[in-house]
């Protein structure tokens, strides 16, 4: 089912950017204005939109569903978390999950997402799933937001070669009038409203055969009200999970305590070396001082306000250093991370070495001096 | 430090990655870029090195690599012209040879067909990395070839109308868009399909059998790790350049900002009697910082002015992440004059910003409008883009270390903790991998699709721990406690065998070193008479810690008498160091020592640094410390190695060292500089040419047996070493006279080997002891090649050295071939020890290394009998 490719080689005359951009494109722009944090991609294919729709940070969970494993499988480790993505996990929590199964039927892991599109889908499905169709994806995941487009058959004389049907698979094009009624007899059934626009413009003159993919935009006209949604639909899980990725985020306790210890050792060790360079000043090494001294500029205006506060002074005692854990909070970064100084505590305990009383950070700088 | 450099000189190693996502080509970048990288690149072939079929040597039988694979292993006959036709591929995958696959040397060798292995020494038991993959009895690979027609361009397209066919062809395929791997016979050996494109256009396939593949085909080979890749990714690993890493369980070392993923190597290779997987442990350090935080900190550190330049010399060559897509790339510039709101020319002509390429493509706003851009060269085609690649600092991780990094002790300490695994716990690890192998239901799947599986018990064995060598020196004779491999203490106060005098000699220090100067002469005039060498008081001079200063005075102060240069040097940087090393190798070609400071600093440490210093020293004047047994007469060993400029980039630089007397103590070296592109052979001819001429000088003759140790040998490279070092080096020896024909040995050293061995004691695993050879089961039958573990190491696993003997003349038995390397391995003067290559590679790295950091040029002709370089 390559749809996207296979238009692409004759529309790439016509379109530009190429339809299947243009159509992803305007998923995106709806996604922008709306800002759902769920979004299911019905007849998901190589997940080429999913993987465009991983980068909105809005999006919280991510489905996809197609009726062909193999075509999802050979693409679907493109949605798995990139090492970055580990090195430096985001504010945002992000799902993705791949199903495999059918539009005609009800999966109860379809409930409760704010955008269902379904992208060059319809026109796919044989008699039987479509009439099946409307009550799945309206009556029983009922989203805010459902996209559909399709085929336009009245631009398809246009298009050089298009003998029947756009692709082999399809098994219907629509008119304007056919998707229309449709959509708004579906709209109604299932008390949304919809409105009608489409990618690809006619040529001029040409004006009356409408867009090249016609896009109807159903928008839910009451808030659910969930519980009575939810006890209506007590179906059993038919759809088989193919792919499933948890992108590591910070509202994951584990990366956040591994972000807030990271932080706060860095900045701990930051505020020691000041602190030693500062000892050093009368020592034999200027060359250590000069290499140290100017990346402390950023910080030492601002560590200067906070040693006025008391208890806020890192110092030296015997063999090791004390930073104190209210200073290391004040800094922007810490303090993002971690909110409340409880919170940093509760973070960092039994993880970084502190004093007796657990008020500072403590490094032994006993075997510091000898390499370097 | 040994190969550090080269390591990291070479292009970054890039397995199969996934399809671009998206970076944007640099704006001279051809049209046409942006949107062929959302299509998949057109099936490419896989570059294997032809059969090679000419005769090496001036004997022998002339045998075609058909024929002795058909004497050896008759159903693999129709294996080469399977693997010339082969074109699989991993998606975005670069093709190149990594095993030396379809290298065949040994067929050449009479005296190795019937057996490569050695015999002396005590037997160990031994287990591996190595796992044995089985295949159901009969098992064939069935390779087809899929015709269009009409003739369908895009790789995709045909495989959507192939695989419209899948209750024909099954749901079990490999298919690169041209051929097609089944594990089940179609049956007929041409089928015909039609499939219809979405214009209506009826396509006749035609899928042809063109080969039934043993097991054991290199075309089946390079199959199984494609196949073997297939199932690290199911694993949900992460693919990080060539290997593969588990994202889900990382330790990080918050004290330097970094991040240590454990994960795997994995290669699938015919070894000696099976085909086995080799698994070993990779770790990969990640930082979790943005190339544009470290810009930001060097700022910070070096302040303005330097700025552009220490950015230049840490980042260059550093390999980096991505935040949009699963992609590495090398640094190979910084374009200081470009910036984020920088334009580059898309597809369609139009230009477009990096800031609304990322935003629009990505949905990632760039923060820093200043930053330069990083500039990475695709060495190679990867889809349609070719050429620079801009990439943006802040969207950039870095990965693994950089110099610095490497040369902060308490860093490499705490990094060590968990990448250094003893022999237990690695075996450990690579059990894990393994495992999970076992233990899931979609490999596991995938593998019975194909029919092959895997012995989850790693292969054991044994080998070889050949007799320790006795270190003479002066009328001395010493043994050595194997465990730590080192005569450190038992040579203490001996006198070496050839000391050379210092009469004349100048120490150069600043002010602030006064006091470290005298107490360094002091400890030098205690310890050099035990050694025999006579010492005079120097010529103390004091200067100013300036690069000019040190320079001033070696014009004024070194005379032709002057015996070697001694400079104290207060801080490690660089410039000062190249600037003294540049003068005294090429202008004024004297000797010389260069210390930190800071070394000579611990009285509780003086003697033993005076010492190795009154060593070292003694080398760099001609002197001589030990020596083996060498029962070879009138032998001439030679070895060589490479550096890789990273900074430049432009030059290679092959350091070539050469014995010049019986006993192997005394060198003869010189390098070539080669700039890109060049080729290496015709310097290293001129060299070997050279050396030959001062042979004859010190021995009155000409060598009858030469053995070339050569290091600095990519992965791929064997092929271009056989078929054209070699005959060079053999027109070398026959343009030296007609009647002169000497036996010629050269073998291939590497270092970088995936091979781990542990030795069976005690009922756990340790490391094999130094001196254990391995030539069975591990080696593979196409090469006269044998594992020597030489060196021991304190923690970790000790990494065994590979060495294949690709030309051989010499009608030695392997064991002595064996025993000779494992001799020349005693001989490196800076280092009273085993260390683990042969000497002469050593000295070859460290001189290209010299050569390729500071000096840049080549050095005085002058210095090529002495160790001047070490």
């Amino acid at each position: 089912m390559d749809k996207n490719f296979q238009e692409e080689i004759t529309q790439i005359i016509k379109f530009k950017p190429p339809l299947y951009k243009q159509r992803h494109q305007f998923v995106k722009d709806l996604v922008e204005k709306y800002k759902p944090k769920k979004v299911a991609d019905l007849g998901c294919a190589d997940c080429s939109l999913l993987r465009m729709l991983k980068f909105c940070s809005c999006i919280e969970v991510l489905a996809g569903l197609d009726i062909c494993a193999n075509v999802m499988q050979e693409k679907m480790h493109t949605l798995s978390p990139l090492p970055v993505d580990y090195l430096q996990p985001s504010e945002r929590s992000l799902t993705v999950t791949l199903h495999h199964g059918s539009v005609a039927h009800k999966d109860p892991c379809m409930l409760g997402f704010d955008l269902v599109t379904c992208i060059e889908l319809i026109e796919h499905l044989e008699e039987p799933e479509l009439k099946k169709f409307p009550e799945v994806v309206f009556g029983f995941m009922a989203p805010s937001i459902v996209v559909i487009s399709t085929p336009n058959s009245e631009f398809n004389p246009l298009l050089p070669g298009v003998m029947l049907y756009r692709h082999p698979d399809h098994k219907f094009e629509w008119n304007q009038a056919q998707f229309q009624s449709w959509a708004l007899e579906t709209a109604r059934c299932y008390d949304y409203s919809v409105e009608f626009t489409g990618v690809g413009h006619p040529p001029t003159g040409m004006e009356k055969a409408g867009f090249c993919t016609q896009i109807g935009v159903f928008i839910r006209k009451y808030p659910q009200t969930g519980g009575s949604v939810q006890s209506e639909k007590p179906t059993e899980a038919v759809y088989k999970t193919v792919f499933k990725a948890v992108y590591p985020s910070l509202k994951d306790e584990k990366y956040l305590q591994n972000a807030v210890i990271s932080e706060v050792i860095f900045t701990a060790q930051i505020i020691k070396h000041r602190l030693m360079s500062k000892h050093k000043e009368y020592g034999d090494d200027p060359e250590r001082k000069s290499k140290f001294q100017p990346s402390m500029d950023c910080f030492s205006d601002y560590l200067g306000k906070l040693v006025v506060e008391k208890n806020m002074e890192p110092f030296v005692s015997g063999n090791e250093v004390y930073i104190p854990l209210a200073t290391i909070f004040s800094f922007p970064k810490v303090n993002r991370l971690c909110g409340t100084f409880e919170k940093l505590c509760k973070l960092i305990a039994g993880k970084v070495t502190l004093s007796s009383d657990g008020s500072a950070v403590i490094f032994n700088i006993e075997h510091e001096n000898e390499e370097n | 430090m040994t190969g550090r450099a080269r390591a990291r000189g070479r292009p970054p190693r890039q397995g199969p990655a996934l399809p671009a996502v998206g970076d944007a080509p640099v704006q001279q970048g051809a049209p046409g870029q942006l949107r062929d990288r959302r299509q998949p690149p057109p099936p490419q072939q896989l570059h294997v090195p032809p059969p090679q079929s000419e005769e090496l040597g001036g004997h022998g039988r002339l045998r075609g690599f058909e024929s002795v694979l058909h004497e050896r292993r008759p159903e693999g006959l129709q294996v080469s012209s399977g693997l010339q036709d082969l074109s699989l591929r991993d998606r975005g995958g670069r093709r190149r040879d990594f095993h030396d696959l379809g290298v065949n040397t040994r067929q050449a060798m009479v005296h190795v067909q019937e057996s490569k292995t050695g015999f002396s020494g005590k037997i160990i038991k031994l287990t591996t990395n190595h796992f044995r993959l089985t295949s159901r009895p009969q098992w064939a690979l069935y390779q087809y070839h899929v015709g269009y027609s009409p003739e369908m361009e895009a790789r995709r397209l045909r495989s959507a109308l192939l695989f419209q066919h899948e209750e024909h062809i099954g749901k079990t395929h490999a298919f690169d868009g041209s051929i097609l791997f089944l594990p089940k016979k179609l049956e007929n050996k041409v089928t015909e399909l039609f499939s219809r494109t979405r214009n209506g256009e009826v396509v006749k396939i035609t899928v042809t059998l063109t080969n039934e593949l043993p097991p054991t085909s290199p075309t089946c080979l390079q199959f199984y790790n494609i196949i073997f890749r297939r199932l690290l990714k199911m694993l949900n690993l992460q693919q990080i350049g060539r290997n593969y890493y588990n994202p889900s369980d990382p330790v990080s070392i918050p004290n330097h900002r970094l991040m240590v993923w454990l994960g795997f190597t994995s290669s699938i290779l015919q070894y000696e009697e099976n085909i086995m997987l080799c698994a070993d442990v990779s770790h990969k350090v990640l930082r979790g910082e943005t190339v544009l935080d470290t810009m930001h900190s060097l700022h910070s550190q070096v302040g303005e002015e330097r700025f552009r330049d220490t950015c230049a010399k840490e980042l260059i060559g550093l390999i980096v992440l991505t935040k949009y897509n699963n992609r590495t790339y090398r640094i190979d510039d910084i374009d200081w004059d470009n910036n984020p709101k920088g334009t580059f020319r898309k597809s369609d002509g139009s230009e477009m910003s990096f800031v609304e390429y990322y935003k629009k493509q990505y949905n990632i706003e760039i923060s820093d409008w200043m930053q330069p851009v990083l500039i990475s060269q695709m060495k190679r085609k990867r889809g349609n883009i070719q050429g620079p690649v801009a990439l943006i600092p802040e969207l950039c991780s870095l990965t693994g270390l950089t110099d610095k990094m490497r040369s902060d002790f308490n860093m490499m300490k705490d990094l060590a903790i968990h990448t250094r695994l003893p022999p237990e716990q690695r075996q450990r690890e690579i059990g894990k991998l393994l495992n999970y192998i076992q233990k899931d239901d979609n490999v596991q799947k995938e593998l019975r699709n194909w029919g092959l599986s895997f012995d989850y018990k790693s292969v054991s064995f044994t080998g070889r721990v050949v007799q320790g060598e006795k270190i003479f020196q002066s009328g001395n004779m010493f043994d050595y406690n194997p465990q730590f491999a080192d005569w450190t203490k038992e040579t203490r106060g001996v006198p070496l065998i050839r000391a050379v005098p210092v009469d004349s000699w100048l120490l150069i220090y600043t002010r602030r070193n006064y006091d470290v100067a005298n107490t360094l002469l002091q400890s030098l005039f205690k310890i050099t008479p035990s050694m025999g060498i006579r010492m005079n008081k120097p010529n103390m001079i004091e200067v100013d810690d300036r690069t000019e200063a040190y320079l001033r005075v070696l014009q004024q102060r070194v005379t032709p008498d002057t015996n070697i240069v001694f400079c104290i040097l207060s801080s490690s940087r660089k410039d000062k160091y190249d600037a003294i090393k540049k003068y005294l190798c090429t202008d004024c070609p004297i000797p010389s020592q260069c210390v930190l400071a800071r070394t000579l600093s611990k009285p509780q440490t003086i003697m033993t640094v005076a010492t190795k210093i009154a060593l070292q020293m003694n080398c760099k004047m001609g002197g001589e410390l030990w020596s083996v047994e060498i029962p070879l007469k009138q032998v001439m060993i030679v070895g060589i190695d490479c550096y890789h400029d990273t900074v430049s980039g432009k030059q290679s630089i092959a350091g070539f060292v050469a014995s010049l007397n019986q006993t192997v103590t005394r060198w003869f070296s010189r390098c070539v500089i080669q700039s890109r592109g060049q080729e290496l052979v015709d310097g290293i001819k001129a060299c070997l040419q050279c050396a030959l001429r001062n042979w004859s000088k010190w021995n009155n003759c000409l060598p009858s047996r030469i053995f070339v140790y050569r290091d600095g040998v990519g992965d791929g490279q064997l092929n271009t070493l056989v078929n054209y070092e070699v005959p060079q080096f053999l027109d070398c020896l026959k343009s030296i006279g007609t009647d002169y024909s000497p036996r010629l040995t050269v073998i291939v050293v590497k270092k970088r080997v995936g091979a781990r061995f542990f030795a069976e004691i005690g009922g756990g695993l340790r490391n094999p002891p130094p001196g254990t050879v391995v030539d069975t089961v591990v080696t593979r039958p196409e090469w006269y090649d044998f594992f020597i573990v030489s060196q021991t190491v304190k923690n970790g696993c000790v990494a065994p050295t590979h060495y294949n003997v690709i030309y051989d003349t010499s009608q030695l038995k392997p064991d002595h071939v064996q025993r000779l390397t494992y001799k020349l391995c005693h001989m490196y003067y800076n280092w009273s020890g085993i260390i683990r290559v042969p000497a002469p590679c050593q000295y070859a790295h460290k001189l290209a290394f010299l050569v390729g950091q500071s000096i840049h040029r080549e050095p005085n002709l002058l210095l090529s009998d002495r160790l001047y370089y070490l």
